[in-house]
């Protein structure tokens, strides 16, 4: 006998409800460019999860920092995942930089 | 003073180009440590203090890690690469993910970026905008579009 593993998975973004589907073996995870974050790059869920996606902005001043901002120009610090059972953070660095001339 | 900004290392210049150390940012393997807000991260502090658990970069009770997943240390940067486009030289890597499957890491405020493979010297620090962590989850650090770091020379 022979098992057959399903190897699709169906993605959902609870922001702005894009769905997708996956054929792929591996663990992997799925993203897109979402309109409700900003035009952020954010992660979708499995179908199966339950989970809130928010973009937190940065919580000190700018200053001469060199930041990923959104789409409304606001600094990105991080997009969370909250699920029921943890988190999921992509934290945002910001580009350090040096300036020369003669 | 705490965290404040993202900076280059002062030093790590200055040894690059003096040849004090055989830094070399094409090659090298370079980690990507965490931290707290304990610290006050300064770009112009001598190299001895830019090493990893050296002066700010002290681990013990800064560093923020889980031993698994997370370590201490740093997880490594993948695919870097250093290279000139036009005037603007350009140090960058993929975003940098746990090593593991899950973590749980708390109060991390900035990321050290240094190089493993001569003697963990510090290329430079970023200021992740305040307090950050994960339960049970994935956490990644994604670097800037423009790279980890850049030299613009005019």
């Amino acid at each position: 006998m022979t098992a057959i593993i399903s190897t699709i998975r169906d993605w959902y973004c609870p922001n702005c409800g894009l769905t997708d589907r996956t054929n792929e073996p591996l663990p992997h995870s799925r993203f897109h460019t979402c309109p409700k974050l900003g035009m952020l790059s954010a992660p979708m869920l499995p179908t199966t999860t339950k989970a809130k996606v928010e973009m937190n902005e940065r919580q000190d001043y700018q200053g001469s920092e060199i930041l990923t901002m959104d789409a409304n120009n606001r600094p990105v610090m991080s997009i969370v995942t909250t699920r029921d059972n943890g988190t999921d953070a992509l934290v945002f660095a910001p580009l350090a930089t040096a300036r020369g001339g003669a | 003073m705490v965290w404040s900004a993202s900076k280059i290392f002062v030093s790590f210049i200055e040894d690059a180009l003096e040849n004090t150390a055989a830094l070399d940012l094409n090659s090298d393997t370079f980690k990507c440590a965490l931290y707290d807000n304990d610290i006050t991260p300064d770009n112009t502090a001598a190299t001895a203090n830019t090493l990893l658990n050296a002066g700010q970069w002290t681990q013990a009770g800064n560093e923020v890690a889980d031993g698994t997943n997370w370590d201490a240390g740093g997880e490594p940067l993948t695919s870097v690469t250093f290279a000139p486009t036009a005037a603007v030289l350009k140090f960058d890597a993929t975003d940098t993910p746990q090593g593991g499957a899950t973590c749980t890491l708390a109060n991390v405020y900035g990321a050290f970026v240094h190089d493993s493979s001569v003697g963990n010297q510090g290329v430079s620090f970023h200021y992740l905008g305040g307090v950050n962590g994960v339960t049970a989850g994935t956490f990644s650090v994604v670097w800037h579009g423009s790279g980890i770091l850049t030299i613009t020379l005019t």
